[in-house]
């Protein structure tokens, strides 16, 4: 299992971020014209960077403009005002329990990490380490089951999840996570797979059962990949609409990603949006994902190394 | 997103087919272990019967019944497709809509993350404060960016006052059903940067000495990219070609949110998308059995183009170790 044979597929990407390790090259190629940056590059630079770059800006600068400014719309991309209660408005102003949403956003992204990482590490483990008749059509399935899109079990889900009583309640968005999925699987099986098993054969010979080996072994060597894991899910929990749209629909119960919408879809066509207030919480949705990203940027990086990853959105 | 994954898998489905076709019995010590693989196993096994096989094979019953879950199914055939497919007008407008959307966004998307990130692997001053500013875009949730975009693109919001300064008058874009979809595609540009990033590390990986060898026989800097960058980065952009369509065919937060007044499918229907029609159907309408039908049709799609891009791959990827 460990002689992993990978075929023609095969990325290059380097283990050094762009940005370090290659000084000495620089230093040595400077003179090749593919490296040389014109003028020209730098004004395309600017100008596309400054373009990706300018919603994020309104978003700060709305976020801080006064109600007055918001409902004329007379936004402007460089904040002139400096509203810093609508920081707090946004929990009280609205008519809308946000302080509530975050928690469920915080709720279901937390539990929804924890079932992940929990249950891809048994089976990851398992896939890597343990032998068994029927592994390898078990591990094909798991393959196969990636390409399968979320919309053809959606409607089947739901009657399940309704026929349950779950509908309204944070259990269908995450209970399915603690049975994992085949790309975390995947993920933990090929980093497992690369950890030498003298140790845990040494283990074993003492007398460690299986689960030992896993608890007291490989779970402590697990981490950069499960961190990785963990950070992908509460991401992808953190920011999911459809399926809070599919399952909640009182107030009480929905997520930020999900109340963010309600607040702008409860106002009426005359009336517009309390769009400072709107992008207040578009900023709460946002700075813990930065956050997160900055933290954990290495472990993503890891997930890179180990065969790839779905990206951090 | 790597490649890397791609290659992994295939291999992997490989050497997991060898082992398995081994037959020996088993020993008490087997026996144990193989009971623990199992155990170990069953989160992911209960999970695969109960969220995938048992709804995937209730979904394909429900795509032939006519069914609003309060009464009993109906079974109809092949009624809930032919219906798609020949009598619903809105459906090959979605399909349309859908094909527009993605066949634009996920190419244009993906020569913005080339072009940037050969600009970026130049020598370049700042290139840390480049990178983040395209990267940081990437980090924002869809539905931030969307409210973002709603607000920009309201008619009388800041892009259309951009345009006025320039005497433009600008369209009504979500509410207009001929810039709806455009609009759509401009958001999508806002995730550009997440391949640059992957892009970079790539091009920062091709030997130096390929450039070197390049400039003795005088390439210009413009046939360089082509005859030496591109065909060394063939792999990540095919990769995020294929996944950029899947996710691009199932594009649904971005549409439902924009889609002014509730109305899902836009003015006109113009933004309807396949899986705004599905959810449409679905829960609002309540008509299980169409839009079970749709899941089906969107997953031919999907896996149609899947198919195609992997057995054109061969022809246009460059893979190193072909020439070794």
């Amino acid at each position: 299992m460990t002689a992993l044979e990978t075929p023609a597929v095969e990325s290059r990407v380097e283990p050094e971020q762009s940005g370090q390790g290659g000084k000495k090259d620089d230093a040595q190629h400077s003179r090749l014209t593919a490296f040389k940056a014109s003028p020209a590059t730098y004004a395309v630079l600017i100008v596309i960077s400054a373009v990706l770059f300018v919603p994020f800006v309104l978003m700060v600068s709305i976020s801080l403009a006064s109600d007055h400014t918001s409902a004329q719309n007379a936004f402007t991309i460089i904040p002139t005002e400096f509203t810093w209660t609508n920081f707090t408005d946004v929990f009280t102003a609205t008519g809308l329990p946000v302080g509530r949403f975050v928690t469920n956003s915080v709720i279901i992204a937390t539990l929804s990490a924890v079932g992940q990482v929990i249950s891809s590490s048994l089976v990851g483990y398992a896939f890597a380490r343990l032998r068994a008749p029927g592994k390898g059509i078990m591990f094909i399935l798991v393959l196969s089951t990636m390409m399968i899109p979320m919309q053809i079990t959606m409607i089947p889900q739901f009657l399940i999840f309704k026929e349950l009583g779950w509908v309204n309640t944070y259990l269908p968005l995450i209970v399915p996570n603690f049975f994992t999925n085949a790309f975390n699987v995947f993920l933990v099986r090929q980093f497992v797979s690369r950890i030498s098993n003298e140790l845990d054969e040494a283990a074993q010979v003492d007398g460690l059962g299986y689960f030992g080996v896993y608890r007291k072994i490989i779970l402590p060597m697990m981490w950069p990949i499960l961190t990785a894991i963990g950070i992908f899910t509460l991401t992808h929990a953190w920011g999911d609409f459809m399926g809070p749209l599919i399952y909640l629909n009182s107030e009480e119960a929905m997520p930020l990603a999900l109340g963010l919408q309600y607040m702008t879809s409860t106002s009426n066509a005359m009336q517009l949006p309390p769009w400072n207030l709107v992008m207040v919480g578009s900023i709460i949705l946002t700075l813990p994902m930065i956050v997160i990203y900055y933290l954990g940027q290495k472990y993503l990086y890891e997930m890179n190394l180990q065969g790839g990853s779905a990206g951090v959105k | 997103m790597s490649s890397n994954i791609v290659g992994d898998a295939l291999g992997a489905a490989r050497s997991a087919r060898r082992t398995g076709r081994r037959r020996t019995k088993l020993s008490r010590r087997g026996k144990k272990e193989a009971f623990y693989f199992w155990l170990f196993i069953s989160p992911w096994l209960i999970g695969f019967v109960g969220f995938l096989l048992g709804p995937m094979i209730a979904s394909v019953y429900i795509s032939l019944t006519e069914w609003d879950s309060f009464t009993e199914p109906q079974f109809v055939g092949l009624a809930n497709y032919t219906q798609a497919l020949t009598e619903d007008p809105i459906f090959w407008k979605v399909l349309g809509n859908t094909f527009f959307y993605a066949l634009i966004s996920v190419p244009l998307s993906l020569v913005i993350g080339v072009w940037l990130a050969n600009l970026l692997n130049k020598r370049v001053r700042g290139r840390k404060i480049f990178r983040t500013l395209i990267y940081l875009p990437t980090l924002v949730p869809l539905v931030a960016t969307a409210m973002v975009f709603k607000m920009i693109l309201a008619p009388s919001g800041p892009l259309n006052d951009l345009l006025g300064w320039f005497g433009i008058q600008g369209p009504q874009w979500l509410l207009d059903p001929n810039w709806i979809k455009p609009a759509l595609i401009v958001l999508s540009m806002w995730g550009a940067g997440a391949a640059t990033v992957l892009l970079l590390s790539a091009m920062n990986g091709i030997p130096r000495e390929l450039y070197e060898a390049a400039e003795i026989d005088g390439a210009s800097s413009w046939r360089q990219f082509w005859a030496v960058t591109f065909p060394q980065i063939t792999p990540i952009i095919f990769f995020n070609l294929i996944m950029g369509l899947i996710g691009a065919f199932q594009i649904f937060s971005q549409v439902y949110i924009l889609a002014p007044g509730g109305n899902v499918g836009g003015p006109d229907n113009a933004s309807q998308m396949m899986v705004t029609l599905l959810f449409d159907q679905a829960f609002s309408f309540y008509h299980f059995g169409y839009a079970s039908a749709i899941a089906w049709l969107l997953f031919v799609i999907i896996m149609l183009f899947t198919l195609i891009a992997f057995r054109t791959a061969r022809k246009w990827v460059f893979y190193e170790s072909e020439v070794r």
